[in-house]
């Protein structure tokens, strides 16, 4: 019947950075349907999946997770900073993310 | 002496315990005076045997230990901080319909029935609507629905706490072979013991209950939550 | 061929009916009193709970509705006679699009039970719309 998912979708849009450089340890991400600062205040500190299939299996299974934490809005239109436990690749740039709906304050 | 220097009018530079620190107040404050403890002698008199051991010797109470460490090793301090439990988010009140987002269960619809002494919320599906048990949950991973299930002056069993969801404690240290097979045999499962399987009904048939008075609730608690295409969640209202 | 006269009639003028599309009233209508530039002009609506103000055509969208007989740069009390005669707020509200807003902004506000309640008696109405019609069509 009805849908199951239980995560928003979000998409990495590369790390924070100046002109020139880089700074990796922070990931830019927009979430779907956030255009303001203001709905982007809902998702501060809610967990976020990059999940994706590596080759080699780990304990029976190719998948693999980047776990992270939106930390803050990032600019007006809804862009969030987020942080991983190790770096987001650059080939993950565009990918998208799993923007879960805890830890829940509703 | 002005130790607290004023950072604003009435506002000074330290707190009232640093003040207290440095004024070095402790030192003269304790005024009961605990009942003296009679210590016991340090030492005794002993009487030896042998013509030159003088009869009479002084020895200790108290042997001191054969073995001690080389190096002095600190202490670690004890910490005197307790966790308290976790306040109850306000949107959650006995007879709130929750919504499951991590776990095994996750996307389920729930009752929730109190919240425990350790802050985990005590949930329950009910079993018989929804496959859900009676079970603990953290309320960071569940979504407070506007939803209410008149429990009336239904009260959930005293027995069932924290202690109850424990696991039962295994003694020694077996293999994963013994564990699982006997005599080349994979063992049969354990039944679910009938006492909670009995606590489980006995709560299940008060809430379902309060459920079937509502048109549709049985349903709703049946169903899973998830989101769709176009469903934000910040937008949504619960 | 013979100049056919314009057939658009929706013009920013003195007593169009318009709907704030943003700030603290947005939703409201209010009724325009005097133009002041090709941005702005003065809005006020007193039985809608909007105050006398200027506001930029860029957040407004015209209705249909317009006040026949406002002269120009009237005052709050003059608006609110004039409404209240020609009944312009009742044939707001009896629009389709103010009555089709009110049902969105009615689904919005729906808890998680009542969104399932209406999903129940959406698939209640396929069901019933289904069977007539795989009748009517035998």
């Amino acid at each position: 019947m009805g849908s199951t998912r239980l995560y928003s979708k979000g998409r990495i849009l590369g790390h924070k950075r100046a002109k020139r450089n880089t700074r990796p340890n922070t990931s830019l991400v927009q979430i779907e349907g956030v255009a303001t600062k203001e709905d982007a205040q809902f998702y501060l500190g809610k967990r976020l999946a990059y999940v994706y299939h590596a080759k080699r299996e780990i304990q029976g299974s190719k998948v693999r997770v980047i776990w992270g934490r939106v930390t803050r809005p990032h600019g007006n239109s809804g862009v969030v900073k987020a942080k991983f436990r190790s770096n987001i690749p650059p080939h993950a740039f565009g990918a998208s993310v799993r923007v879960m709906l805890y830890p829940s304050t509703i | 002496m002005a130790r607290s220097k004023e950072i604003a009018p009435g506002v000074g530079r330290l707190s009232r315990s640093q003040v207290f620190a440095r004024r070095g107040l402790y030192k003269g404050l304790k005024k009961t005076e605990k009942a003296a403890v009679e210590e016991p002698a340090a030492t005794k008199e002993v009487t030896v045997g042998g013509e030159k051991n003088g009869g009479k010797r002084i020895v200790p109470t108290a042997k001191a230990p054969r073995f001690y460490p080389a190096e002095d090793v600190r202490q670690p301090k004890k910490s005197r901080k307790a966790p308290k439990p976790a306040k109850l988010r306000s949107s959650i009140t006995p007879g709130s319909v929750l919504i499951l987002l991590a776990g095994r269960f996750r996307g389920k619809r729930v009752v929730f029935l109190k919240q425990l002494a350790s802050g985990l919320l005590l949930v329950t599906g009910p079993y018989k609507v929804n496959g859900v048990p009676l079970r603990r949950v953290n309320q960071a991973y569940v979504i407070a629905t506007s939803t209410q299930v008149d429990l009336g002056d239904f009260k959930v069993d005293e027995k069932i706490d924290d202690a109850y969801f424990a696991k039962p404690s295994k003694k020694g240290s077996r293999s994963a072979e013994e564990e699982f097979f006997s005599e080349g045999k994979p063992k049969e499962k354990e039944a679910f013991p009938e006492s909670k399987a009995a606590d489980q009904k006995a709560v299940d048939a008060a809430i379902v209950a309060a459920v079937t008075k509502t048109e549709y609730l049985r349903k709703y608690l049946k169903s899973s939550w998830g989101l769709s295409k176009g469903q934000f969640p910040h937008q949504l209202v619960f | 061929m013979p100049d056919q006269p314009s057939n658009f009639k929706r013009f920013v003028e003195v007593g169009r009916v318009v709907l704030l599309k943003s700030g603290p009233q947005t939703g409201h209508i209010a009724v325009i009193a005097e133009i002041i530039d090709h941005n702005r002009a003065i809005i006020d609506g007193p039985t809608t709970g909007v105050p006398r103000q200027s506001f930029p055509y860029r957040h407004l969208t015209l209705t249909p509705f317009v006040l026949t007989k406002l002269p120009r740069a009237a005052g709050t009390g003059v608006i609110r006679k004039q409404l209240e005669k020609e009944g312009t707020i009742e044939k707001w509200n009896k629009s389709s699009w103010a009555q089709k807003r009110e049902a969105i902004e009615k689904r919005r506000k729906l808890n998680d039970f009542e969104r399932f309640a209406v999903m129940l008696a959406k698939k209640q109405r396929r069901d019933t719309v289904r069977k007539v019609v795989k009748k009517a069509s035998a």
